[in-house]
């Protein structure tokens, strides 16, 4: 590999690399993200590599490990190209199928394609799949096409010549004025504009500059940064490239959260292999412009993804946030001007610079352009990463590519904007995605966590759920969000537990706006957003927990209880074993049943979940109903002894 | 043979002599009665005398007190302590003198040596002669309490083996073999506690070095020798570990959280003398990376388990049934979130997404993730990974 001195050498690089690229032969791409790893997809590489070296296929198909489909519960994903036949839950024993069928025989193995939930019939190209058939996948289709690992393959699909177009035919001006017109904001969470942002770091005397990558998603829910960064580090890179020649900066740094070690070694090897090329260091490609990064690991804190509060981890100090009087475009790292953007926004900028402007404008709607990925997830049958133009109604995004909600289940509410974020009852669900729209209905962007909820979930459970979890995250350092955070949960953990008190939705509410007005740092001053949505959408749901003692969803544990009918039991004794606490036992009589002590019962659900479908002899049941049902079965026996 | 047991930090029964007379027999067969347990040998105007005063009466002991080495070598003479503290800048005598002298008049005494103005030299020296414990003021009383306790139990003992050695005239090379198993271990003890202040790594080698070889010759009798060595020879190689990591990140102190990651992946856990090491070595204050040991979630302050199981509590899992996934876990292993087992094998956390959210709910031991396992299924994963740790403890040993 040798060091490239001149943008010519890049593009005659990238004529060669794609000329080996072989587009009509046979390339075998197993889905290598996280998702799929956790579902063995080495193992489906491994037999894969042994079967076409034992069948001589060597010469005629290709094999690709590669970033994240998007389709993660049904991995581990294979996509056979150029056909684009997808095959889902592939494991390792399938593999000697596929190769001798689809790749030597052409033939589809009917059991492993995508099955239509409404019509059953069975789906064999990706681009017909419901779930892809609605994307708009700008970010996410480089994914498919490139071997992380491989910096080559990102040069053979055009890659880095968006870096080359900005050093060698655009001033930094034209490229910020580029990013302006685009109309890219941050897709972060508060959707400020980059342009905006980079220019006012440009305009500042001081230096030295930096630029970040913020990749601590630590949204609950939301692992599009992750995917992004695992399956394409180069697109992050090149973006960062031209972002600090934009402004002149020097020196950048990444700041990725430990839980993701795959994207961290992913990134730390795109950023070695692009130094290796002289994409990175002195002198890029022979321009004068010179740059390098550096990553950082952060340590499981969700605060300390607030821009401030991330740069005093880089700084070597506690990741806690600071009073945002002067912004940090002017004051950030070490007080010097600094641009952070998280890994999406980033990876937006190379498809800018090489489309241009017009073409970015012209997807979504006027104030957000461009498309967002959306982690979708919760109960809907088709999960995983999905990419849509900015302005897609709600609607689409839930039953046209997420295929609705499963088990014939009902619909009830999607949360956006993770912690900070708010609810969408079905009555807004005709709501366009994009970042001022859902501010207007009470809930926010944010990074783009998209939480489908059913029936089954109680709404007061999920913003105890969330106050629960910012009151963890919460870094104390100001009294309005670490007290009231508190007092909150205090209030929600007693609602629950039907210890609710009337007036506690109005104290909920009066708490809600002193975090709002008094904290510190977004972090405070969202976190009773989960509340106030949840009341404003659901209010009967808290009146049911608070009036009736009753949890409407049958979730909220000290309200619900578990009955086995002995009407329907089949005595299988799956119930019995499940049991993590030895609360079944069976019951010897005319007929042979199991029963569930509800002392010793600690309500996990399990017994439900295995209990066979042709018995459904388990349910759940409130617990006010369960006493009242007692006491009429022990006064219904009385009577019968007295006959 | 001598019990280590008491040396090795198990404390003895709390002492049942408060307030009697007690007579027996010294090192040379006399009769002798104890009018107190033990005399602090200290200067009048040392504030920290009264402090250990108080605490070793609240502990049960008769304390006296000598303001010079004259007096307090002529009370032993007269009271017979079992533990004498000796300050070794006392007026009257020096330290030293003062320690090989009591072991003359009484070799069942046991001397504990405080002092001002520590060094590795001085706590050599005043091991060499005999000293049980070595602390440099100001110290908490409550650990001179703690090593009077042991101090006391090792003297009873030398009471009891001493006198039938004697009687029997003992084989000849018993004596000087506890001796010098008691010195190499004393030593071992007092490097452990001058290495978790923050000996100089290369003072540390070098004395670590002598105290084998003496341990070496004593192998097959030493085990409690070869235990503590081991233990200071893991801390060593941690050292050497954090050292490495350290160099990695060119001693940059804006790194240290990187550091303390890498640490943490690493050993599992940061214990405080590496803490401290890293503390010196990056001249950041100790204060500061307690700070952002509490801080993050990732970094821990406790030993954990062979397997540390991540429960995702993540929105997508919580919708999804995470807490009973997390109530079966709790209720198989006998854990709540955050404990560790007994035998260091299953450690159990509760996580904010793991960023696995289409496969929730999810959990992850070590690197593997599983997605929505059932209670057959969990008990299977515990079970395959319980035998696979008595395997490797097996092969370990072997």
């Amino acid at each position: 590999m040798s060091r490239l001195k001149t943008p010519d050498d890049l593009f005659a690089l990238r004529n060669k690399l794609d000329s080996e690229r072989k587009v009509d032969r046979t390339c075998v791409t197993i889905c290598s993200g996280t998702g799929c790893l956790a579902t063995r997809s080495q193992d489906v590489v491994a037999e894969f590599e042994r079967q076409i070296a034992e069948k001589g296929l060597g010469d005629k198909v290709e094999l690709r490990r590669t970033g994240c489909w998007g389709l993660c519960e049904r991995g581990p994903i294979v996509v056979i190209l150029p056909e684009r036949i997808c095959y889902l839950g592939t494991k390792a024993k399938d593999v000697p199928e596929i190769v001798s069928e689809t790749l030597m025989e052409g033939r589809y193995v009917e059991r492993l394609l995508y099955k239509d939930t409404g019509t059953g019939e069975r789906i064999a190209r990706l681009d017909d799949i419901p779930f892809y058939k609605h994307q708009q996948r700008l970010l996410l289709e480089a994914n498919t096409q490139i071997d992380p690992k491989r910096i080559e393959d990102y040069i053979a699909i055009g890659g880095y010549s968006a870096l080359a177009k900005a050093l060698f035919r655009m001033k930094p001006d034209g490229v910020i004025k580029e990013i302006e017109d685009s109309g890219l904001r941050g897709r972060g969470g508060g959707g400020f504009p980059t342009g905006w942002k980079w220019k006012s770091s440009r305009d500042c005397a001081d230096d030295p500059k930096y630029v970040i990558v913020n990749a601590d998603e630590g949204d609950p829910g939301a692992y599009m940064d992750r995917s992004v960064l695992e399956g394409n580090p180069h697109s992050v890179l090149e973006g960062l490239i031209i972002g600090a020649y934009a402004i002149g900066a020097k020196e950048g740094f990444i700041y990725v959260r430990q839980e993701y070690p795959l994207a961290v070694e992913n990134t730390e090897l795109a950023i070695r292999k692009a130094r290796e090329y002289g994409l990175i260091g002195e002198n890029i490609l022979g321009s004068g412009f010179s740059f390098t990064i550096t990553i950082k690991r952060g340590a499981g804190a969700f605060v300390s993804g607030e821009s401030s509060a991330l740069m005093s981890v880089v700084e070597g100090k506690v990741g806690e946030p600071r009073p945002k009087y002067v912004h940090t475009a002017h004051k950030g790292l070490w007080d010097k001007p600094t641009v952070l953007n998280n890994v999406e926004t980033w990876a937006n900028v190379p498809l800018i610079v090489n489309n241009g402007a017009e073409w970015f404008n012209k997807i979504g709607t006027a104030k957000s352009t461009g498309t967002k990925i959306f982690s979708l997830v919760g109960k809907i049958i088709n999960t995983g990463l999905v990419e849509v133009p900015m302005g897609i109604p709600m609607r689409r995004i839930v039953f046209d590519i997420g295929s609705g909600v499963p088990n014939g289940k009902k619909f009830k509410a999607v949360q956006t904007g993770g912690p900070s974020g708010g609810v969408l009852p079905e009555s807004m669900i005709d709501t366009p995605v994009d970042f001022d729209r859902l501010l207007e209905a009470g809930s926010m962007m944010g990074s783009g966590g998209m939480i489908i909820m059913d029936e089954d979930t109680c709404m007061v459970d999920t913003a105890r759920y969330y106050t629960d979890f910012l009151g963890h995250e919460s870094c104390g350092k100001c009294v309005p969000c670490r007290e009231g955070l508190r007092q909150m949960l205090v209030i929600l953990d007693n609602i629950t537990s039907g210890k609710g008190k009337e007036g506690d939705i109005e104290l909920l509410e009066e708490l809600a706006d002193v975090m709002r007005v008094a904290s510190l740092c977004a972090l405070g001053q969202t976190a009773a957003n989960p509340v106030l949505s949840t009341i404003a959408h659901f209010r009967d749901e808290y009146e049911a927990h608070i009036r009736d003692k009753r949890c409407p969803a049958l979730v909220c544990r000290e309200l619900i209880a578990f009955v086995i009918d002995p009407d329907k039991c089949i005595a299988c004794g799956l119930c019995a074993k499940s049991c993590p606490v030895g609360a079944i036992s069976k019951v010897e009589g005319e007929k042979t049943v199991y029963r569930i002590e509800q002392e010793k019962c600690i309500k996990c659900g399990n017994c439900l979940v295995v209990c066979p479908p042709k018995a459904r002899a388990i349910s759940k049941v409130a617990s006010m109903d369960l006493a009242a049902g007692a006491k009429k079965t022990a006064a219904g026996k009385k009577g019968g002894k007295k006959k | 043979m001598e019990d280590f047991s008491a040396v090795r930090g198990r404390s003895p029964a709390p002492l049942a002599w408060k307030g009697a007379l007690i007579m027996s027999l010294n090192g040379k067969d006399e009769l002798i009665m104890n009018t107190t347990d033990v005399l602090i040998i200290m200067g009048d105007g040392d504030s920290m005398r009264e402090d250990c005063r108080r605490a070793l009466e609240k502990g049960g002991y008769r304390v006296d007190v000598a303001g010079d080495g004259r007096k307090g070598l002529d009370l032993i003479g007269t009271a017979h302590p079992r533990v004498a503290v000796i300050d070794l800048e006392i007026p009257g005598t020096t330290g030293t003198e003062a320690l090989a002298e009591i072991s003359r008049i009484d070799p069942t005494i046991v001397p504990i040596a405080v002092t001002g103005s520590g060094s590795v030299d001085s706590a050599v020296e005043s091991m060499k002669l005999g000293a049980f414990d070595y602390m440099t003021k100001p110290f908490d009383p409550l650990r001179l309490l703690e090593s009077v306790r042991r101090a006391a139990a090792l003297s009873e003992k030398r009471k009891q083996s001493e006198r039938p050695v004697s009687a029997h005239g003992g084989t000849a090379g018993d004596g000087p073999v506890a001796d010098r198993q008691t010195i190499a271990l004393r030593g071992l003890e007092i490097l452990g506690q001058y290495y978790s202040l923050g000996l100089d790594k290369r003072d540390f080698l070098a004395e670590l070095t002598s105290l084998e070889t003496e341990a070496k010759l004593h192998a097959e009798t030493l085990g409690q020798i070869g235990e503590k060595e081991k233990f200071l020879r893991d801390m060593l190689a941690q050292l050497n570990l954090v050292d490495e990591i350290i160099a990695k990140y060119d001693y940059d102190k804006s790194t240290v959280l990187q550091i303390m990651l890498e640490v943490q992946a690493r050993l599992n856990w940061l214990p405080g003398h590496v803490l401290r090491w890293i503390s010196r070595r990056l001249k950041v204050s100790l204060s500061h990376l307690y700070t952002i040991a509490n801080f993050y979630e990732a970094l821990s302050l406790e030993p954990v388990g062979t397997y540390r199981i991540e429960v995702c509590t993540g929105t997508a899992c919580h919708v999804r049934g995470a807490s009973g996934l997390n109530t079966s876990v709790s209720a198989l292993l006998g854990l709540q979130p955050g404990q560790t087992d007994a035998d260091m094998t299953f450690t159990l956390k509760n996580v904010h997404c793991l960023g696995c959210c289409a496969l929730a709910p999810v959990m992850k031991i070590n690197d593997q993730y599983y997605s929505n396992p059932s209670t057959r299924d969990l008990e299977k994963i515990f079970e395959s990974l319980r035998r696979e740790k008595k395997n490797y403890v097996a092969v370990e040993n072997a």
